[in-house]
């Protein structure tokens, strides 16, 4: 037994005379004097001497904002789940992935020595703690079912301010607004105003399928509500997001809506696994064809430029 | 060594022998059957006007009467009947295969979940869809048959050892550990193809719900044909219970039955797997409950009846556990509760009492004292080139992860030196580094006194559900005081921890510590544990995936250098108090007479070396997570090499075990980054194929 004990320290050893040599970087460098003060959702002031320019992302709206105003984030997480499910604010090339949005990998975050890391409350402290030791953390509230437009339009006034980019976060939000006007008025012609809705996403849990309706506070759910229709699903949903869950059954309690949801690529359980279920083809929306797949990449828990996508997918959808 | 000290009540009560005497069934014995079946019947009955919708029993009345619209009839078609039959085939299939197993295998423990299958056909459904095969359900059945088949070969063959028939603890223990490392191997398949497995996530804790009847319609016939293929084996099933020798004087190819009986039974866990993914201990928990029954009531113990009597209580477990779970969250709530978690916790209930009842055995404590290979020299090196080998792993480990850095930026860190960027990835580096190695050392050092104590050489904190239990009472601290600081989540693990050493303990005190039932007992406490932890993950906090990974497989993710101070403070107490009771841990391990001979006092001895574990575990737990193996394998692995003395044994087996989570964590950390794989799933598939090893080389001594 004592051989291989032998090599392998012989072998580990060898392993750090090669690289004990060298180091990878220089020398450090000095900070200057805040010149950007912002208050994030932990209550604390994230003081910056200058705009940050490279910015890391670990949540996708986060990283949609950025995007959005123009700075190319460094780094976000999860880079091809991005790009699947938002397409509004693409990212070039060269953006580096740090790892899963749930557990980023602090020494990617690290390695890119950025201005700023932007993150959600989601995100555990100790891990908002430790990469505080190498940049300032401005960390917001990803959703806030007591006022999700306010507190996405607070997102991105905030990022808009520690990145220098005030003028077009206003340009942004002024969009938003204007966007959601020409969709309200679109509807109202096309004789939706007060309509009933429900918004949902669904996926199929080997021979069944859980369905995730978002809840009176869901982002979705007020845009929609701002666009002029009424949203009539009366389960709970979640403090942050508004999300709640169910499955086919709990749908029976929805009447003749106009049912929209949001898929990805093949998996749409709608359209595969409910197709021939007899409670699916039971509900008064799904007899009268009011089911409505939304295209795929409209990121749920976005920002504005999400949302307008959202609007221009809706009013495609109805007013068509 | 008894033949089978858990052995199925009905081969106590010996059947009538005489080759013609297959007796009619007697009354009493159909008359329960029927009342089992009116019982069945009324959950059922129960069960459709359970569910999301607000279908209940007036709306189904008025479907009689024609005074229900259309969709109240949808609903009953379309989702609570498929569920229905879904819980019925799933019923019987596990029921019966249970029994099979257990009738076979003359052991009552013997179970689809005992002999892995479940794990094995799991993996095989996850790994198919991982590689990205698609196929349709009944080829989905046949994937399941082949993994649930091999994991049952394999647990069989490992377990055959001990004597005819397996010993019971050797069967649990070769089935627990492979179904743990199957279960770590299907968990990292889930995390390196979330796309493609996407779903398989939830199923794989059991869940009735169905969107159609296809699977049942599919899989329906193949269970029937099974069952009733059981039927023409009846017979020879009663004369095997007597014995081989007996069974094979009387005519019966036991070889050949027993060959037969487990692959039905392994079709049969595989058709239920297939509809509606492994729902826990069902195949343990209905036959063991019939044939308690069976024991009292004359002419029941024949397989006639044993097998409709297994299928009619594996209907009444699975349904009742869904009944209970909507009445206790509601239709709408108990959509996200897996059924599967409810009837592993009623199992492992079953499986404690069934080990209270189990005759105390000298089974354990033999076997498994592999011998010190070395010389006393020899032995003093290995413990400093094991010394030594950490401090270099250590080291490799701090260059390794998703950041590679060289040997000069540590020592600049260490110095002062270094500049932002390796002080950064270094300060975030080097607590996880030190976390894996405290805790991986205190796993070890609780698992080597738990070992001494209970003088039994398989028992470890997490097989204890010790482990299991500082994980429940960490993740309810966390799910219910949110603001909770890591002093408080390590109160609740250490809280947990307790309750757990003290039921296990408490119960198992009985007849002496040292005992097989120790085991069993904890076995039942470590699945209940972990089934309780995902209960209050999926029902409070269903989207955080970090947070269950965390708490189920263990994780070093985030850790900073003062959550670690508990632990730290713990094992720096520990090791000198410990070090002291060295001599009382080797005569503790010894015999219950030598310490009482040499003054001694057993009692206060014991419990004092066992909160000296309790609190090891408790506070390695609040840091890492769960983490089983290192507990079991580290005490071996040095006793292996340095023999039974725990002066060098504790020291020996804290440097190892501080190794193994070492790089497991640093495997964790480099092989998929940026993204990482916890740190518990690496020592389960390195940590259970040695266990497994183990249990095979000491098959000779058994």
């Amino acid at each position: 037994m004592i051989r291989p004990t032998i090599a392998l320290t012989a072998a580990a050893a060898s392993v750090l005379l090669l690289a004990g040599c060298g180091t990878t970087e220089n020398a450090g460098e000095a900070s200057g004097e805040a010149a950007i003060v912002v208050t994030d959702d932990r209550g604390e002031s994230i003081e910056l001497s200058a705009p940050a320019e490279k910015i890391v992302a670990l949540e996708w709206n986060t990283a949609e904002n950025l995007v959005a105003l123009g700075v190319m984030p460094a780094g976000v997480a999860d880079v091809e789940g991005y790009t699947d499910w938002v397409k509004s604010e693409p990212l070039d090339e060269g953006v580096t992935d740090v790892g899963d949005r749930g557990e980023p990998s602090v020494d990617a975050i690290a390695g890119l020595a950025p201005d700023l890391v932007l993150t959600t409350t989601d995100l555990s402290e100790s891990v908002i703690a430790q990469i505080e030791e190498f940049a300032p953390v401005l960390v917001v509230r990803g959703a806030d079912a007591s006022n999700p437009i306010g507190q996405m339009e607070l997102n991105l006034e905030r990022i808009a301010t520690v990145t220098g980019h005030e003028a077009e976060g206003e340009e942004v939000l002024a969009g938003f607004h204007e966007k959601l006007a020409e969709g309200t008025a679109a509807l109202e012609e096309a004789g939706l105003a007060a309509a009933p809705f429900m918004m949902s996403d669904a996926w199929p849990n080997g021979g069944q399928v859980s369905i995730r309706p978002f809840a009176e506070g869901a982002l979705l759910t007020a845009v929609t509500e701002e666009l002029g229709l009424e949203n009539v699903w009366t389960g709970e949903g979640d403090a942050d997001y508004g999300l709640g869950s169910t499955d086919v059954e709990g749908l029976t309690t929805v009447g003749d809506v106009e049912f929209l949801y949001i898929a990805n690529g093949d998996i749409d359980p709608y359209q595969n696994e409910l197709a021939g279920n007899a409670v699916w083809q039971s509900l008064p929306f799904v007899q009268s064809g009011k089911v409505h797949r939304l295209p795929d990449g409209v990121w749920m828990f976005g920002g504005p430029s999400s949302m307008n996508d959202y609007i221009d997918a809706v009013v495609a959808t109805l007013a068509a | 060594m008894p033949s089978s000290q858990l052995s199925p009540p009905d081969q106590a009560a010996a059947l009538n022998p005489a080759p013609g005497g297959a007796a009619r069934p007697r009354l009493g014995a159909v008359l329960l059957l029927a009342v089992g079946l009116v019982v069945a019947t009324l959950l059922a009955a129960v069960h459709v006007t359970q569910g999301s919708a607000s279908v209940g029993i007036v709306e189904l009345l008025g479907l009689l009467t024609g005074g229900s619209d259309d969709q109240t009839a949808a609903v009953l078609v379309a989702s609570r009947m498929p569920r229905l039959a879904a819980g019925v085939l799933v019923g019987v299939a596990l029921g019966v295969a249970g029994l099979v197993m257990q009738s076979v295998s003359r052991n009552v423990l013997a179970s689809p979940d005992t002999l892995a299958v479940n794990a094995g056909s799991y993996l095989a459904v996850v790994a198919v869809a991982a590689f990205g095969i698609a196929l349709p359900v009944a080829g989905g059945g046949v994937v399941a048959f082949i993994g649930g088949l091999a994991a049952a070969g394999l647990v069989l063959a490992l377990s055959a050892g001990g004597g005819r028939g397996g010993g019971t603890v050797r069967l649990v223990l070769a089935g627990s550990a492979i179904a743990l490392a199957l279960s770590a191997l299907t968990t990292m398949l889930l995390l390196l193809y979330p796309e493609r497995t996407e779903g398989l996530y939830a199923w794989g804790n059991g869940s009735l719900a169905q969107t159609g009847m296809a699977p049942m319609l599919q899989l329906g016939p193949v269970v029937l044909v099974a069952v009733a293929a059981l039927f023409l084996f009846a017979r020879q099933f009663d004369l095997i219970a007597l014995g081989d020798d007996t069974a094979t004087v009387l005519g019966v190819q036991v070889r050949r039955t027993r060959l037969i009986g487990i692959l039905i039974a392994v079709l049969l866990s595989a058709a239920a797997v297939t509809v509606a993914g492994p729902i826990g201990f069902v195949g343990l928990a209905a036959p063991a409950i019939v044939r308690l029954i069976a024991v009292r009531v004359p002419g029941m113990q024949k397989h006639v009846l044993l097998i409709p009597a297994a299928a009619l209580m594996g209907v009444i477990v699975v349904l009742g556990a869904d009944v209970l779970l909507r009445l206790a969250f509601g239709g709408q709530t108990a959509v996200e509760v897996p059924t599967g978690v409810v009837t592993t916790i009623f199992g492992a209930v079953f499986l404690i009492a069934l080990a209270l009842r189990a005759r105390a055995s000298s089974e354990s404590g033999t076997g498994f004292v592999i011998g010190a290979g070395l010389s006393p020299r020899g032995r003093g090196l290995v413990i400093a080139a094991s010394a030594v080998l950490l401090v270099v792993l250590a080291f490799v480990s701090l260059l390794l992860g998703d950041a590679k850095l060289l040997g000069g930026d540590v020592l600049n860190w260490v110095t002062g030196q270094a500049g932002p960027l390796v002080e950064f990835v270094m300060n975030t580096r080097a607590p996880r580094v030190a976390a894996a190695i405290l805790a991986g050392a205190a796993l070890a050092l609780a698992g080597t006194v738990v070992q001494a104590v209970s003088r039994n050489p398989l028992a470890e904190p997490a097989i204890l559900g010790v482990t299991g239990g500082a994980g429940v009472g960490a993740v309810f601290v966390i799910t219910f005081w949110p603001f909770a600081t890591f002093l408080g989540v390590t109160t609740g693990g250490l809280l947990g921890a307790a309750l757990a050493a003290l039921i296990v303990f408490g119960l198992a005190l009985r007849g002496g510590l040292a005992s097989t039932r120790l085991i069993l007992i904890g076995l039942g406490v470590s699945a209940a544990a972990a089934a309780i932890t995902s209960m209050l993950i999926i029902a409070t906090d269903p989207y955080n995936a970090a947070k269950a990974l965390t708490w189920m497989n263990g994780s070093t993710y985030g850790r900073t250098f003062p959550q670690l101070i508990p632990l730290a403070i713990v094992i720096l107490a520990s090791v000198p108090l410990l070090a002291s009771a060295r001599r009382e841990l080797d005569l503790l391990a010894f015999d219950d007479d030598t310490p009482r001979v040499l003054g001694v006092r057993l009692g206060s001895a014991r419990l004092g070396l066992l909160a000296v574990s309790v609190a090891l575990t408790a506070t390695a737990v609040a840091a890492v997570g769960v983490i089983g193996f290192v507990g079991l394998v580290a005490p071996h692995a040095a006793r292996a090499l340095v023999g039974s003395r725990h002066a060098l044994v504790l020291p020996l087996a804290a440097l190892l075990g501080a190794l193994l989570v070492c790089v497991a964590d640093t495997l964790g950390r480099t092989i998929i980054a940026p993204a990482q794989l916890p740190a518990g799933l690496l020592t389960a598939v390195v940590g259970a194929p040695y266990f497994v090893w183990l249990l095979w080389r000491s098959r000779r001594t058994a």
